[in-house]
């Protein structure tokens, strides 16, 4: 868990670009602040999409059921909410090289948003990227939401 | 519980003071202070750093698995027409089968001459000699280029006391783990960091000439390949934004940088100009291809594929054509790099036993693993092509930095402030 909320604080210190883009939902719910609201948003998909992480076995890249459970509670919840994006975070194995585990990530992030996509979602609405080994932890993808 | 720990450490301690032993097939050789011309203080001045070269040239040459340089003792000055005509017999009768003799002379207008040559002392004859105008600081850089000379005058292989190592200084735990790129000399000396804590960096790779860095950045979100001057001018994207890319290397001309690029989960590599501008894609296999190193000569590049099932080593032209795969010893193959003199290609062995570095021929054949792991990677050449320079993981899981000679001893660690990894070796400035 502590994973996951460091990386929503470095999101949400993120590119000059993304707060640009923060504005017009900003605009859309003037009485509540921004970080507030994606914070509400938040706590809502993690309880209503059975969480954000999903796992893969050692150097595999396939969805096992359990991710495929979470995926889809994920993905209806994201078609409930066409005004969200999220980016998708994939990590490689710790026992893996750099560079396969960069890549590794980055097949992971893809194979759950395609998911996503198969089930209905906008493409627009998710965006897939890789931390390869460089944050510990189990091989998995981690779906955050960006706005 | 302390005293516990003590003795399998002392014990490892006492074997690497073994394996550091000079092998009995080492050429002996003599290292005198160096001399001057000059006389008076100003001589004196020169003595001194003609002392402190000497001892620089002796560690330099110590370091190598092929030379074994006698102490430099105070008692072995000479005179400065002895430079050019050495007394063979004297540095016989000491053991030594080969001499570095030189000078330092202060010039008019500041800077100083440095002269170095080196003898065999069976035959009684000169091998080299090669003379450098400096300022008084780069006194180091001077005592490298004999270390190198002689080097080179015995084995017929570049030296590489005069080269720099850039790698990945790592600090703090977990997520809050820093990742910066640091250089030093390859002796340790002026050790300094070229990126700051904010963005997350892996991979730094030096250009031929060491005048331009391409490395990965996690800036912004996603890693991508990004280059800059070694001075930290120009630093810049190298492919459009939002393109994920990573594992650059640049080709023995400098001018083209080879990058894997992962688009919708699909690895591949691209060939692109180290000016910027228009890309070229080399591989469409579905499956990651990355690591790719050129060949000395630019004409083949070495890479590691996972298109047949597993990550294994695979050879092609530059252009992308006459893919065929190298690797059949069982286990999996990372990150492969191309020797400077063409001979070996190194690379990560992944198996049953951790991951391991080792060397085969280009075509596959002569496989040795170099090390013993179990979480080594990522190995990179020395210009000599006899020594690599790679990441190892302790039992803790902390990465340090060591160099591993091709005749078979144990690697030793490189000091550095902080934990270490992704290394990179200079080739030699000229």
């Amino acid at each position: 868990m502590r994973t996951i909320l460091s990386l929503i604080a470095l999101t949400l210190l993120g590119s000059a670009a993304q707060a640009q883009l923060r504005v017009p939902f900003i605009n859309r719910q003037p009485a509540q602040p921004a970080v507030q609201g994606i914070d509400a948003l938040r706590l809502e998909f993690a309880t209503q999409s059975g969480g954000s992480t999903i796992y893969f076995g050692t150097e595999s890249s396939t969805l096992g059921a359990p991710a495929r459970a979470v995926l889809s509670a994920q993905a209806a919840w994201l078609r409930r909410h066409p005004e969200v994006v999220v980016r998708i975070e994939g990590y490689g194995d710790g026992g893996d090289t750099r560079d396969h585990a960069l890549a590794m990530g980055a097949r992971r992030a893809e194979e759950a948003r395609n998911f996503l996509l198969l089930l209905g979602v906008p493409s627009a609405q998710v965006t897939a990227t890789s931390w390869g080994k460089e944050r510990p932890g189990l091989g998995r993808a981690v779906t955050i939401l960006v706005r | 519980m302390k005293r516990l720990f003590l003795l399998p450490l002392l014990l490892a301690s006492a074997g690497t003071a073994q394996a550091q032993q000079p092998t009995p097939t080492a050429t002996v050789i003599a290292v005198p202070p160096l001399t001057s011309p000059n006389s008076g203080s100003k001589g004196n001045e020169m003595l001194a750093i003609g002392w402190q070269a000497a001892e620089l040239i002796g560690a330099d040459l110590r370091q190598t698995a092929e030379l074994m340089p006698l102490p430099t003792s105070r008692n072995e000055y000479y005179s400065y027409p002895e430079v050019t005509a050495p007394s063979f017999s004297k540095w016989r009768a000491n053991g030594a089968k080969a001499l570095v003799t030189g000078f330092v002379q202060s010039r008019s207008d500041g800077r100083l001459t440095v002269g170095c040559y080196v003898y065999d002392l069976e035959k009684g004859r000169e091998l080299m000699r090669k003379g450098f105008v400096i300022s008084p600081s780069d006194w180091r850089r001077a005592a490298h280029k004999c270390s190198g000379l002689a080097y080179t005058a015995i084995t017929g292989a570049p030296g590489i006391f005069d080269t720099r190592i850039v790698y990945v200084a790592e600090s703090g735990v977990g997520d809050a783990r820093t990742k910066r790129i640091a250089i030093m000399d390859s002796d340790g000396g002026g050790h300094r960091y070229l990126t700051g804590p904010e963005a997350m960096v892996l991979t730094p790779r030096l250009a031929p000439k060491s005048e331009q860095l391409a490395y990965v950045s996690f800036m912004g979100g996603a890693p991508h390949v990004r280059i800059r001057d070694l001075d930290g001018a120009n630093d810049r994207p190298l492919l459009q934004q939002g393109t994920m890319s990573f594992a650059p290397r640049y080709s023995p001309d400098g001018r083209t940088i080879v990058v894997s690029v992962s688009l919708n989960g699909n690895t591949d590599l691209y060939a692109v100009s180290s000016a910027g501008g228009p890309s070229r894609r080399l591989s469409t296999a579905p499956g990651i291809d990355t690591a790719a190193s050129f060949s000395p000569d630019g004409s083949k590049i070495v890479f590691e594929s996972d298109r047949g099932g597993s990550q294994q080593l695979y050879v092609m032209n530059a252009d992308g054509s006459g893919q065929r795969r190298i690797s059949f010893g069982g286990g999996w193959y990372a990150s492969p790099q191309w020797s400077p003199d063409g001979e070996w290609i190194a690379f990560t062995r992944r198996g049953q036993d951790g991951r391991r570095i080792g060397i085969m021929k280009p075509d596959g054949t002569g496989e040795r693993l170099l090390t013993r792991g179990t979480a080594d990677e990522g190995p990179a050449w020395a210009a000599s092509s006899r020594e690599i320079i790679f990441q190892h993981a302790n039992a803790s899981g902390r990465p340090g930095l060591y160099r591993v000679t091709l005749d078979g001893s144990e690697p030793r660690q490189v000091t550095i402030p902080q934990d270490g990894s992704d290394p990179d070796w200079s080739g030699v400035a000229e």
